[in-house]
């Protein structure tokens, strides 16, 4: 066999995303559908908790509900993340009507978990999970 | 997307195991849900007793092992979370985690609800008792 010509091409690590959902039903089984995708997926239920896992965590993308139920708002993600040097990139979603500004992509609720997995990887440049 | 066929098991010669996380202290939930993934297990997050029991109820997940802490905030703690395991999802199997010593004690009234482990606690403790738990099941 020739030894010429073979090109290991080196794995990509695959990115974080960070689901910050209240409703627990929406997010493990969105999340569920990022981690087929091949992303690595963390998970938070709240605004609190996001913040946190913002601050110990490197995170490429959040996939973000404005709606949070408890304890803050998606806002509040929102405004940390605008405040940082190297803003992380955002899906936002809401049942609620589209938000002022310019927070896009939106997706608005109740939506399919493979639509924002789409999204997200359109976002992160990730090949879908056929081409993984 | 159906996700199962994405994850490996824990061990090659058994079904994939899927495990409930059920911590209210986020990166702890984090660290222990992300080794247990690693482990090969299948793994879903609750940050309460009321969210697990959303996601135990919900017709497509189906849970072997509830990992709670015992102390959360809501309504229940884990062992009401435990108590309503063991009237509901008779099948699925409890590990209780606590701090408190007091909370070992009261959990030897839950001696069905399997054992429980004192934090802090090693991740590989997780999936060895999880290992140990399952092993002894499969005895009866």
């Amino acid at each position: 066999m020739s030894a010429a010509s073979v090109t290991v091409l080196p794995r990509r690590t695959p990115p974080t995303i960070l689901v910050v959902e209240g409703d627990v039903r929406i997010r493990y089984r969105v999340s569920d559908e990022l981690r087929a995708w091949g992303f690595k997926v963390l998970e938070a239920g709240s605004a609190p908790e996001a913040l946190t896992v913002l601050d110990a965590v490197p995170v490429d993308l959040l996939v973000l509900a404005l709606d949070l139920p408890v304890a803050g708002s998606g806002w509040d993600v929102v405004r940390h993340i605008r405040e940082r040097p190297a803003p992380t990139k955002m899906i936002v979603t809401s049942g609620e009507a589209d938000p002022p500004g310019s927070l896009e992509p939106f997706v608005r609720k109740p939506y399919q978990t493979a639509e924002v997995a789409r999204l997200a990887a359109d976002s992160l440049n990730w090949p879908p999970p056929t081409q993984a | 997307m159906s996700t199962s066929s994405t994850h490996l098991s824990a061990e090659a010669d058994t079904p994939l195991q899927t495990i409930l996380v059920v911590e209210d202290e986020v990166l702890i939930r984090l660290v222990v849900a992300e080794y247990l993934r690693e482990c090969g297990y299948r793994v879903h997050e609750a940050v309460s007793a009321q969210e697990a029991i959303l996601i135990l109820q919900a017709p497509e997940v189906s849970v072997d092992i509830v990992f709670s802490d015992v102390e959360m905030p809501g309504e229940m703690d884990g062992f009401g979370l435990a108590r309503w395991v063991r009237s509901n999802k008779p099948e699925t199997q409890v590990i209780l985690t606590s701090g408190a010593e007091r909370s070992a004690d009261i959990a030897g009234t839950l001696c069905e609800a399997g054992p429980l482990m004192k934090k802090p606690y090693h991740t590989q403790e997780v999936v060895d008792r999880i290992k140990q738990l399952r092993a002894t099941a499969k005895r009866f």
